[in-house]
């Protein structure tokens, strides 16, 4: 099989896209006094890490696509 | 525990002391959860350097010891896992060195993961690299498994894991962040479960013994002033593979699961307390290539290259397959999760008798049903938590 199929490497491309447009501007997007809404809960990817070790362990109990990223394994009697 | 975080010190509270209690219940037709937990988190002052650690049970029962098949074996079984993370912050990076432990009667795991995390442009953008090691022990109360198809009874069957990711962050605007992150893991081991039998083979599941898994992440969170309204759209793309020679005589790789979810959630500011999220998200995968429905087989299909017949999903085992599983998780799987949550801070319990000792924290409530097309079906989530900074 191919390593990187197609939609990874459209996802890899835009990723890097990403990161060039932010290294192309002059200046910082956002300026420290106007940084209010960024500390928001809705702003921030990963604010609640206990509630995401107990949905990872379920999810990864009854989907294929998770676990083995550093989740503890067992809790139902299977992998 | 208790002592690591002793050895921190007694000294005044810093921002970023914390202590959170939660409990955790979910409930579907043959299997119930209960997980209480409790973290804390103590900051050394002046020093830069925070101790976390965590220590939580799972009390699981299953009217089905191999969970999914037709085995009617009601059984509760008792997980723990402690964990503790060391961090040092420096004024715009941060390194930090973790370790769990997991036990339960018939499954032990070892887990060691360092993360990297560096703010640039002005604090603008960030990013986050980790890497951590797993070792895994798996055994079957009752008998020696067997790891591999013909070997001998072993005491355990190992399950080595690599894994690493990098991700990164990045404010577009004063009220619009994006992300976009890249996970890694190989696996190799002892991946089925001892105890799950496949019926039309009448033998133990036999699993692939390696498998890459990767998955990539783009995540984006927008936030409306105006109404206190929070938005943020994630959406992961899985895959893995199995790495080198299967060994499936030429019929290819065993592995092959792609998945794709997406997760959408809405937070609002109800009251100056009073936070509510909502959640939805939605999960579709393919079947694994060696998978095989375990229905009965139509008569006159034709075969593919490791099952009976080319159904959709493919149907039943050959007696010579090689790899063999009635793991529901392997097959095609849809599910969604839609789930309310409601975040009080607790100020107005200021002037309460006992009750104002909460009034710093808050407390959160959620709820959720899990939808699934395997034969767990539905799920009831019920999750409580207190969180208060110290």
């Amino acid at each position: 099989m191919r390593l990187f199929p197609l939609r990874l490497r459209l996802c890899l491309i835009s990723g890097l896209a990403l990161v060039g447009v932010a290294g192309c501007a002059h200046r910082p997007p956002v300026q420290p006094w106007q940084r209010e809404y960024l500390s928001k809960r809705a702003m921030q990817f990963d604010s609640d890490p206990q509630e995401d070790r107990f949905r990872q362990h379920w999810l990864g109990a009854r989907e294929g696509a998770d676990l083995g990223f550093g989740q503890s394994g067992g809790g139902c009697g299977c992998n | 525990m208790i002592l690591c975080l002793a050895l921190v010190g007694a000294g005044r509270a810093e921002a970023n002391d914390y202590v959170v209690v939660r409990g955790a219940y979910y409930r579907e037709a043959s299997t119930r959860v209960i997980q209480p937990m409790v973290e804390l988190q103590r900051e050394a002052p002046g020093t830069g350097v925070d101790v976390a650690a965590h220590f939580l049970v799972d009390a699981i029962t299953s009217a089905s010891i191999a969970a999914g098949t037709a085995v009617d074996n009601v059984f509760t079984e008792i997980r723990d896992e402690v964990g503790l993370r060391v961090r040092k912050r420096w004024q715009r990076s941060d390194l930090a060195l973790s370790y769990r432990y997991s036990a339960e009667s018939d499954y032990w795991s070892h887990g060691v993961a360092a993360s990297f995390g560096h703010r640039f442009w002005e604090d603008t953008a960030s990013v986050r690299v980790s890497a951590g090691r797993s070792f895994d022990a798996v055994t079957a109360n009752g008998r020696m498994p067997v790891c591999r198809p013909g070997g001998a009874q072993m005491q355990s069957c190992d399950l080595n894991v690599w894994f690493g990711g990098i991700s990164y962050s990045q404010v577009l605007s004063p009220v619009a962040i994006a992300q976009v992150s890249y996970e890694a893991a190989y696996v190799e081991g002892y991946q089925g479960n001892p105890y799950r039998m496949v019926s039309s083979l009448m033998r133990y599941e036999h699993v692939p013994e390696r498998r890459m898994r990767n998955a990539i992440t783009p995540r984006i969170a927008y936030y409306l002033p105006a109404s206190g309204t929070g938005f943020q759209l994630n959406y992961r793309f899985y895959f893995d593979y199995y790495p080198g020679d299967p060994g499936t005589r030429g019929a290819g790789d065993p592995w092959q699961i792609f998945a794709r979810t997406i997760e959408a959630r809405v937070y609002q500011q109800l009251l100056p307390s009073l936070e509510a999220r909502v959640l939805f998200r939605y999960y579709r995968q393919n079947h694994a290539q060696f998978w095989c429905d375990a229905g009965a087989t139509p008569p006159g299909s034709v075969p593919t290259a490791f099952c009976l017949a080319n159904t959709d999903p493919p149907t039943g085992y050959p007696s010579d397959a090689v790899y063999y599983a009635a793991d529901p998780k392997l097959g095609p799987v849809v599910t969604q999760y839609p789930e309310m949550q409601l975040v009080w801070q607790a100020d107005a319990l200021r002037d309460v008798p006992f009750l104002r000792w909460f009034s710093a924290g808050a407390f959160e409530i959620s709820y959720g049903y899990y939808f699934q097309n395997t034969s767990f079906g539905g799920a009831h989530l019920l999750q409580t938590g207190y969180r208060l900074a110290y």
